[in-house]
């Protein structure tokens, strides 16, 4: 308790020095504002992006929401089409067997060296940024899938066995709930996977989107601009990741979680 | 069940023989290919409410021949017969108890229970009141809302014994169950399954590393030798319950024991 | 569920790459897609070697190598030394460790304007991104390690009459070394990630320019294809050379 409060003591004082610092060396002409955007600057252009926006007309919200809803469909399908496999892969040997190296190289593809590619076929539209997202969630979640039913302590298996049960039943009531907390650190680790991605794919050929936000802002030598589009994107990881895990542990009351994912 | 031969000599009773184990031999496969002989030619008969330790070195086999009487295991040569008929897999009577007591960390107590009693052809609710009756049995009525993780060690191992019983098998098998507990835990632990044998008549088949452990609960100990594992040594133990670790006969069979393993 | 020999596994395995690769090729040979712009892989391969000479492409694979193990280090040192210091001592925890939770949600491609307008479109500004994405993996698992030491070890090293640095040194350190060994593969596949993304948005040289160039310049799709196969065999590759020297390293005592 007393060193969670030094701790929460040190950190705004911490924070609150850099801060000054860099105001006051900016004031004094030691820094350049444009390389060190002071916070007087930040509030300033966090207030114009919240009425008139920018570019003009596009407020941080909308870019927000914009790159929010690409993440979304990304994500979603990503997980949509891995978890069934992933449950089918881990289940049956051979499959298993056959699609590991495929899924080690696939997973080992940098998404956004596919980003030339995905243009050529898609365009430089939605599309080209959802389709970047789902594929580096989607290798992620599956590989933690298959793993997930791979891995179940035979422990459990032979105790359910001793109850004679079998086949489907053992897959739906004993393989399916042990391999969950794997499955939601996997789900963890691909959100964070999908946010890495968004930056990189908005930051060629759109206007809208946080990552569209703070490369724009930089040609524009409005660097404090790009800082809050940082923060912003910072602040959203931040949230949508601590959501998960609340909703991890209202979905496991057992416990099961904290599992460790493997990217 | 009149056949006649060698393998009736070890039959204690004279009556059929709730287990019957004939010639059993198990080989594993070697990595790098050969074959490890684990179990040679083990007989034994085992009479119906006998209670019956098997104590043997680690790695001697005792686990391999209770998967091969729990029907978990297939045996390479001979067979095991349970009541007569001959063993093809698990729920033939058999109740199991494992050495980390194999709980499914997602259910709760008395939904572990309840699993144990899955492939019953009872309602629901049926099986609900049998579970609740079994945790009622080892004393745990109270916690039945509990996830094992919230349990204690001891407790833990009570929800594995109710949940092998909820089959209401005719033989326990039970595989070091209190090899993890503290020494005071586990001698509650042993008092507790003694009341339970004599509350229901079963057929026990417990093994452990402990001697005295044996002495305190069982009718007759099996001294396993190892590499290959076969019966070295059989033993009834005609002391009266409940059982002083004080008392000049127990040591004389602990001796007896102590001697028969480390020979 | 976990039986066969190794040497099965990779039969079973290559089956199922020579099965993917046939597919393509026949997807391709049949009309199925349109080779235009999505080649067969020995139309791809043969094409892309028409186009560029393979020192083109052995060039800018240096370039990327080159970026990616500099940063790394960079990141790895800083995030070794900081994260244990961090939960070593205490008052420097306490500076450290609200920069590091402030920073880190941030992902390193997010960092790429400040890194242009601190650094430079030079090297300097590819060495700070990848460095970004080795540091925060890393300096995580370093400090979950040092604070997750088995106290006991600490209790026992202490009873010998061990304390201070050589502690820290004999102790502290190599029961993190796990940890650490995740927070390192973690931070080299994030690198290598960062990296080829960087190479794309702002830079002249290296493989992720390479095929974003040709994608501008209206090249070749197949240049494309056997450069994005490169990344992929490259990354593979490294990671496997960094999980062997992770198993000589610690495998011994930590198994696995
Ligand atoms: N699935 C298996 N494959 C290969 N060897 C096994 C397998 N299971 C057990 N063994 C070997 O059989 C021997 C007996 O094992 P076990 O029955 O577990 O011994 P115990 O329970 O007496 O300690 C050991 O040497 C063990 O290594
Ligand atoms: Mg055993």
């Amino acid at each position: 308790m007393r060193q969670q409060l030094i701790q929460a003591l040190v950190a705004l004082l911490l924070i609150a020095a850099i801060l000054l610092g860099v105001e006051f060396g900016v004031r004094e002409g030691y820094l350049k504002a444009y390389e060190f955007p002071p916070a007087s600057r930040i509030a300033q252009g966090f207030v114009e992006l919240t009425t008139v926006g920018f570019p003009t007309g596009v407020t941080i919200w909308t870019h927000t929401f914009v790159t929010v809803m690409r993440i979304l469909k990304g994500y979603v399908a990503a997980i949509v089409i891995a978890v069934p496999l992933g449950l089918l892969i881990g289940a049956v040997p051979v499959l298993d067997k056959m699609t590991a190296p495929l899924i080690v190289f696939f997973r080992s593809v940098a998404t956004l060296s596919l980003l030339p590619l995905a243009i050529v076929w898609f365009g430089a539209g939605e599309l080209t940024k959802v389709i970047l997202i789902g594929y580096g969630c989607f290798w992620v979640m599956l590989s933690n899938v298959i793993a997930g039913v791979k891995y179940v302590d035979p422990a459990l298996i032979r105790a359910a066995r001793s109850f004679r049960v079998s086949g489907w039943t053992l897959y739906r009531e004993v393989v399916l709930p042990a391999a969950l907390p794997r499955m939601f650190a996997g789900a963890r680790v691909a959100l964070g996977v999908g946010f890495m991605v968004i930056v990189g794919a908005e930051m060629i050929g759109t206007i809208q989107g946080l990552g569209a936000l703070i490369m724009e802002a930089r040609s524009f030598y409005r660097s404090e601009i790009t800082v809050i589009g940082m923060l912003v994107i910072g602040v959203l990881g931040f949230l949508i990741s601590s959501g998960l895990a609340a909703f991890e542990r209202l979905l496991l009351p057992w416990g099961g979680g904290s599992s460790e994912a493997s990217r | 069940m009149s056949r006649t031969g060698p393998e009736r000599a070890s039959s204690a009773a004279g009556a059929a023989p709730m287990i019957d184990i004939r010639h059993v031999r198990k080989q594993f496969d070697v990595r790098g290919g050969g074959e490890a002989l684990v179990l040679d030619d083990i007989n034994l008969s085992i009479a119906a409410n006998q209670f019956l330790s098997i104590v043997g070195r680690s790695g001697c086999g005792k686990t391999t021949l209770l998967n091969i009487i729990a029907g978990l295991d297939a045996a390479s040569g001979g067979e095991v017969l349970i009541a007569g008929r001959r063993v093809v897999g698990p729920g033939q009577g058999q109740g199991m108890v494992f050495q980390q007591h194999a709980l499914f960390p997602w259910l709760t107590a008395l939904e572990n229970v309840v699993f144990g009693a899955r492939s019953l052809p009872l309602a629901k609710a049926e099986k609900i009141d049998r579970a609740r009756e079994l945790l009622q049995l080892v004393g745990l009525e109270a916690s039945a809302g509990k996830y094992p993780r919230e349990m204690s060690g001891g407790m833990q191992q009570r929800i594995a014994i109710a949940r092998a019983l909820a089959l209401d098998p005719d033989i326990l098998l039970m595989d070091e169950p209190f090899g993890a507990l503290d020494e005071l835990t586990r001698i509650e632990m042993q008092q507790e399954l003694l009341r339970i044998w004599e509350a229901r008549r079963k057929t026990v088949v417990f093994i452990t590393h402990s001697i005295g452990e044996a002495l305190t609960l069982s009718d007759r100990v099996i001294l396993l030798a190892p590499h290959p594992g076969r019966v070295a040594r059989d033993i009834a133990i005609d002391l009266p319950r409940p059982r002083s670790r004080t008392d000049r006969r127990f040591n004389e069979f602990y001796e007896q024991i102590w001697s028969g393993l480390s020979s | 569920m976990r039986s066969g020999s190794r040497m099965g596994d990779a039969m079973w395995g290559l089956a199922g790459i020579l099965i993917v690769l046939a597919a393509w090729e026949l997807a391709t040979r049949l009309g199925a897609i349109d080779p235009t712009i999505f080649p067969g892989p020995i139309a791809a391969i043969r094409s892309a070697a028409q186009r560029l000479p393979a020192s083109v492409f052995l060039d800018n694979m240096a370039w990327s190598l080159f970026r990616v193990v500099g940063g790394f280090i960079l990141g790895a040192v800083a995030g070794t030394v900081i994260g244990f210091a961090a939960g070593w001592y205490r008052g420097f925890g306490y500076f450290a460790r609200p920069l590091i939770e402030l920073l880190r949600p941030i992902p390193p491609l997010a960092w790429i304007p400040l890194a242009i307008i601190w650094f430079g479109l030079g090297e300097p500004s590819k060495f700070f991104i990848v460095f970004l994405g080795a540091f925060f993996p890393i300096v995580t698992s370093a400090y979950h390690g040092i604070t997750h030491v088995d106290p006991s070890l600490i209790r026992a090293s202490r009873s010998f009459g061990l304390k201070g640095l050589g502690m820290l040194f004999h102790v502290g350190i190599p029961a993190s070394a796990p940890d650490l060994a995740t927070g390192l593969r973690i931070g080299w596949g994030l690198s290598f990630g960062v990296l080829v993304a960087a190479e794309l948005i702002a830079a002249n040289r290296g493989l992720g320019f390479m095929i974003m160039n040709e994608r501008t310049s209206g090249g070749s799709v197949s240049v494309i294809i056997v450069g994005i196969l490169l990344i992929g065999l490259l990354n593979l590759v490294t990671d496997a050379a960094l999980a062997a020297f992770i198993r000589r390293w610690i495998g011994r005592w930590h198994g696995g």
